[in-house]
């Protein structure tokens, strides 16, 4: 049987920063280099419900903050499918400001509080431009069981993020700074959706991760045990080595 | 003048001298680190008594090419010219720039000062030198780490240019709409831009500000020249393309779509500074691409030409340009140092496989040599990674033909570096 997905990409015009097309050129590839069939939806502002709940894998990256104003605007028009769709499984990957939108709050500097979905136990706050934004290559080691390999990444953002105690991190922080610089959490998880500040963009380098969010797509699609055919990993393996050389650490 | 300017101004002669002299470098930014640190308004006092016109050159692509292209022009109008070094392009170079064009008094006798300036140090630069002139080309997403967001560095120098003399004429790119908006409502602003046919086969992608400046709503483009330049209009505010001062020029001394931006900024000033086009064509026609923009070394009997690529929007416009030249050997270098900014995620906005195919030889080499790699690997195009930059150069030329040329596209710190093998020196 030929498999295939459907990957939706939330606002690929406005919240593409950072490269984060990368993510959708793996995804894409990878399934691609398996015979599995893919079509990615550009969820732009003002797509239809129905377009969203077809997906069986969700990608947001992040935006500049103009952005991200008219972007927050638009998800409340489509935040009931979207929970459903988180609460049920689906996978999803949400980079910087797409994970600060899953959250409860982000507070700006001068108190101003900007509603985020509240389907993940967290809130984000910004103390403004006199606070230090976290910028730098990170590692962390993800607290998920299909994943041993330590993720390598590049972090820029202002907003502190805080889990609450019904959430888990997605890792622990190797080198970086993650959610907040203080507590060496990393992103978040929520059922089959992940949170991250890791740009890179993540997918490239950490194809254990990219195949881990394709599998869990098509399982959930097709509710049965998938195992994807495994692919060369050199390259990767080696652009990881080189970050973690420059920070000092072994992985 | 006062005594301590004097001094700094001798020291610092002495040690640009020294610097040259032992080969570490080119002295560009320390003698003005320096001198600001004993004197912070050695910049505003050496300037307030020089006749000399001032020109400022912003944006984030371009800034060397047109500096250079007016600087040729000018001199070869037996003008005298003060230009900063490239590179040199914060306060710090300002007053570099200044101590080696001032004679021991710290008097600057010179018919033009042409200063490029970095886009963050902008406001700081203006405030310094009010400029007769500010050039602003461009502004694309770069250095995201460095810069921050580019609406924030518009907005900053939106506010900056409010504070400026009436008498600084304002050299705007009409077709990008950020720094068209700079100039709303201002007097003695002129702008450029593009009127002919679109390419079709340009990318789109990467386009950075498709969002009216004025009122956030989608801009409409009736022609899009490359990433976010063309013919814009807003439907919901009627913002639009300002009118074009020039639109086209009768010579362009260097390929590529985005060098007819710049040859069209340094015309407009050099038509307004009342040269007449004769003067500016005979000027333009003993340029020389310089410092990694276009820059052709010979090594090793092979020509290798350097196009300086630290962006999405001027990698993807090299590669165009490349390709229109029917040249097939390529190298992508790039390092993750201070100047290039650590973040190399910008590589996936490259529209690399939508513009060449497998027909090309590659070669990959530099600091995140892997990581372009990756790249090119989803981009299914076979390359040669070789980290060691030396190493990859020579495995490139001595593969290729009698002939046959090949052309580099490095990172800000790869460029210096590939001179340094190529020249034996970094700088010029």
């Amino acid at each position: 049987m030929k498999y295939s997905l459907t990957i939706g990409w939330l606002y690929p015009e406005l919240m593409n920063i950072y490269g984060d097309i990368g993510n959708i050129t793996t995804l894409i590839k990878r399934c691609e280099w398996r015979n599995i069939n893919s079509e990615v939806k550009m969820l732009n502002p003002g797509f239809k419900s129905e377009e969203l709940v077809n997906c069986n894998l969700l990608i947001m990256g992040g935006a500049q903050d103009k952005q991200q104003t008219v972007v927050n605007k638009d998800l409340k028009r489509v935040k009931k499918e979207l929970c459903q769709m988180i609460e049920k499984g689906i996978p999803g990957l949400y980079v910087c400001g797409g994970f600060q939108f899953l959250g409860k709050y982000y507070k700006e500097a001068d108190g101003t509080i900007i509603d985020g979905l509240g389907v993940l136990d967290l809130y984000t706050e910004n103390s403004g431009e006199n606070i230090d934004r976290l910028i730098g290559n990170m590692v962390f080691m993800p607290e998920v069981k299909e994943l041993n390999k330590p993720i390598v990444g590049f972090e820029n953002h202002g907003g502190r993020t805080y889990l609450g105690r019904k959430i888990k991190p997605f890792g622990k922080v190797i080198k970086g700074f993650g959610n907040n610089g203080k507590d060496l959490t990393e992103g978040a998880i929520y059922k089959e959706t992940f949170g991250t500040y890791s740009h890179g963009p993540i997918l490239p380098k950490n194809p254990e991760f990219a195949d881990y969010l394709i599998t869990k797509a098509l399982e959930k699609k097709y509710n049965s045990r998938i195992t994807l055919k495994s692919l060369d990993g050199s390259l990767e393996d080696n652009a990881r080595l080189v970050i973690a050389k420059s920070l000092d650490i072994e992985i | 003048m006062r005594l301590v300017n004097v001094f700094l101004i001798v020291f610092g002669k002495f040690f640009i001298f020294l610097s040259k002299f032992t080969n570490l470098g080119s002295g560009s930014t320390w003698p003005g680190h320096i001198a600001l640190k004993i004197n912070p308004n050695f910049n505003k006092q050496l300037l307030k008594s020089t006749n000399a016109v001032k020109i400022v050159i912003a944006g984030t692509n371009g800034k060397t090419t047109t500096g250079s292209l007016i600087n040729r022009v000018l001199i070869s109008n037996k003008k005298t010219v003060a230009h900063n070094q490239a590179g040199a392009n914060l306060l710090n170079g300002l007053a570099s720039s200044l101590i080696h064009n001032s004679n021991t008094l710290g008097l600057i006798k010179k018919n033009y000062i042409i200063f490029e300036s970095d886009e963050f140090a902008l406001p700081q630069i203006l405030e310094n030198i009010n400029p007769d002139y500010l050039i602003c080309l461009n502004l694309f997403r770069d250095q995201l780490d460095r810069y921050g967001e580019l609406d924030e560095i518009a907005k900053k120098w939106k506010e900056t240019i409010k504070k400026l003399s009436k008498n600084t004429t304002l050299i705007l790119n009409a077709d990008d709409p950020l720094v068209s908006y700079l100039g709303d409502g201002r007097k003695n602003t002129l702008y450029f831009g593009l009127s002919e046919k679109e390419n079709l086969k340009r990318i789109k992608h990467g386009a950075d500000s498709l969002r009216c400046p004025k009122c956030s709503y989608m801009l409409t483009f009736n022609k899009v020249y490359f990433s976010h330049l063309g013919d814009w209009h807003c439907e919901k505010c009627g913002l639009k393309r300002p009118k074009l001062s020039i639109s086209n020029f009768k010579y362009y001394p260097l390929p590529g779509i985005y060098n007819r931006y710049n040859i069209l900024a340094a015309s407009l000033l050099l038509l307004k500074e009342r040269y007449n086009e004769r003067q500016i064509i005979n000027g333009l026609k003993l340029f020389t691409p310089v410092f990694g923009r276009q820059e052709k070394i010979r090594y090793k009997n092979h020509d290798i030409i350097i196009f300086l690529s630290k962006n999405p929007t001027s990698f993807n416009e090299s590669l165009s340009t490349i390709k229109d030249l029917n040249e097939k050997n390529l190298m992508f270098v790039i390092n993750d140092r201070i100047p290039d900014g650590l973040d190399v995620s910008w590589i996936w906005d490259i529209g690399i496989e939508r513009i060449i195919d497998k027909s090309y030889n590659i070669s990959v080499s530099g600091d995140r040599c892997y990581d372009m790699g990756i790249r090119l690997k989803y981009a299914e195009l076979f390359t040669h990674i070789e980290q060691d930059l030396k190493t990859a150069i020579d495995k490139m030329i001595s593969g290729l033909e009698k002939d046959e040329k090949l052309y580099i596209l490095p990172n800000y710190s790869a460029m210096l570096d590939i001179r340094k093998i190529l020249l034996g020196r970094k700088l010029l």
